[in-house]
């Protein structure tokens, strides 16, 4: 039975799984002929088993946050807690700043683009009356005023007329041309000529 | 799915810019544009104003002194920018008018007046849209020619003459 006697300093190790694969194989092959050492494994196992249902399980619910809470109490370097109070800020402000940043993109695009709108609009306003006495050149009567005269002429209504002359020939002696910004109206006047 | 406020911010601008650019190519869509020409004899022979002038009565009043407006001609055509559109007016007056562009709420455009085959007056003006230029001067019977001329981008001018049927319009 010096055979039994080295199968069973193993038979722990094999009960464990801990053993090399050849020993697993060989106490295997040894416990299917051996009666004395299968009942000594059955005991072994037994065994293990009841040790397993005695020991009572610690109580784990709450211990990472209790080794967390630790770690955070041990004494960090000052460049660590510093980094650490930015991120934690970073955290909590960087969605404001992501909304505040997207409203002001938006406001800044849509004032860019609008402008020429905007001023579109503005234009609408209400003519003052200064605007109707500077616009009528009825007085002007342009004597004289022939083709090449009056063609260098970039402008003959303001910019809150409705009108915009940026030329005007005529064969005429005097043209007058003055503008009703009130009625929407520009009036040409070329008399005939005696 | 979850949008990163950088994607989020992204997103806005792109519709914002594309939203705001599609608007302008909406408003710069008409490029038709629709002249209306109201040819009116002035004069100081106390007859009032013609019905038909009615819309034109308090304009022609405030611009004019004369006792009598009658209306003695109306055209009205439609034309494309770039393409210039002829009427035929009373006296053997013909007026060319080629809108070039609609800047906003203004028509480009420039206007020859010829009497018979001379031309009595050249101008390049923006003018509002359903604005009206009042060229006028020339000697017709027994007293002065007022021409007329709105443009609009739209289908009606708020300042024409009420006529049943539009006089023919030449274009070319």
């Amino acid at each position: 039975m010096a055979e039994c006697d080295e199968i069973g300093m193993m038979l722990g190790a094999f009960e464990d799984s801990e053993l090399e694969r050849n020993e697993m194989q060989e106490v295997a092959f040894h416990l299917a002929r051996c009666e004395s050492c299968t009942g000594i494994l059955a005991d072994y196992s037994t065994l293990g088993r009841n040790l397993r249902s005695a020991a009572a399980e610690p109580p784990l619910a709450g211990f990472s946050s209790a080794v967390v809470a630790r770690v955070d109490r041990l004494p960090q370097p000052v460049l660590t807690r510093i980094a650490r109070f930015l991120r934690r800020q970073a955290d909590s402000v960087g969605s404001g700043l992501a909304w505040g940043g997207a409203a002001a993109a938006i406001a800044v695009v849509t004032v860019i683009l609008m402008t020429p709108y905007a001023e579109q609009f503005a234009d609408r306003g209400p003519h003052s009356a200064t605007s109707i006495a500077k616009t009528e050149h009825e007085a002007a009567t342009a004597v004289n005023q022939v083709a090449e005269a009056t063609a260098s002429e970039p402008t003959m209504a303001d910019n809150n007329s409705h009108a915009d002359i940026s030329r005007l020939e005529s064969e005429n002696h005097s043209v007058a041309v003055w503008s009703e910004p009130r009625r929407d109206t520009t009036v040409i006047w070329l008399p005939d000529q005696p | 799915m979850t949008l990163r406020p950088g994607s989020l911010t992204f997103l806005i601008i792109a519709i914002t810019a594309f939203g705001t650019r599609g608007l302008a190519y909406a408003q710069a869509g008409p490029k038709q544009v629709t002249v209306y020409i109201d040819s009116v004899m002035a004069a100081d022979t106390n007859e009032g104003t013609d019905p038909r002038l009615a819309p034109l009565d308090p304009k022609l009043r405030g611009l004019f002194g004369f006792s009598t407006y009658s209306l003695i001609g109306h055209n009205e055509g439609q034309t494309d920018c770039g393409k210039m559109i002829a009427f035929v007016l009373p006296g053997g007056k013909i007026l060319h008018v080629q809108p070039r562009a609609i800047d906003g709420d203004m028509i480009a455009m420039e206007i020859v007046l010829f009497d018979g085959t001379r031309p009595m007056m050249t101008t390049d003006l923006k003018l509002k849209n359903n604005g009206t230029l009042i060229v006028g001067g020339p000697r017709y019977e027994q007293g002065m020619m007022i021409i007329s001329i709105g443009a609009s981008t739209g289908g009606s001018h708020p300042m024409q003459a009420r006529v049943g049927t539009p006089a023919e319009a030449n274009t070319r």
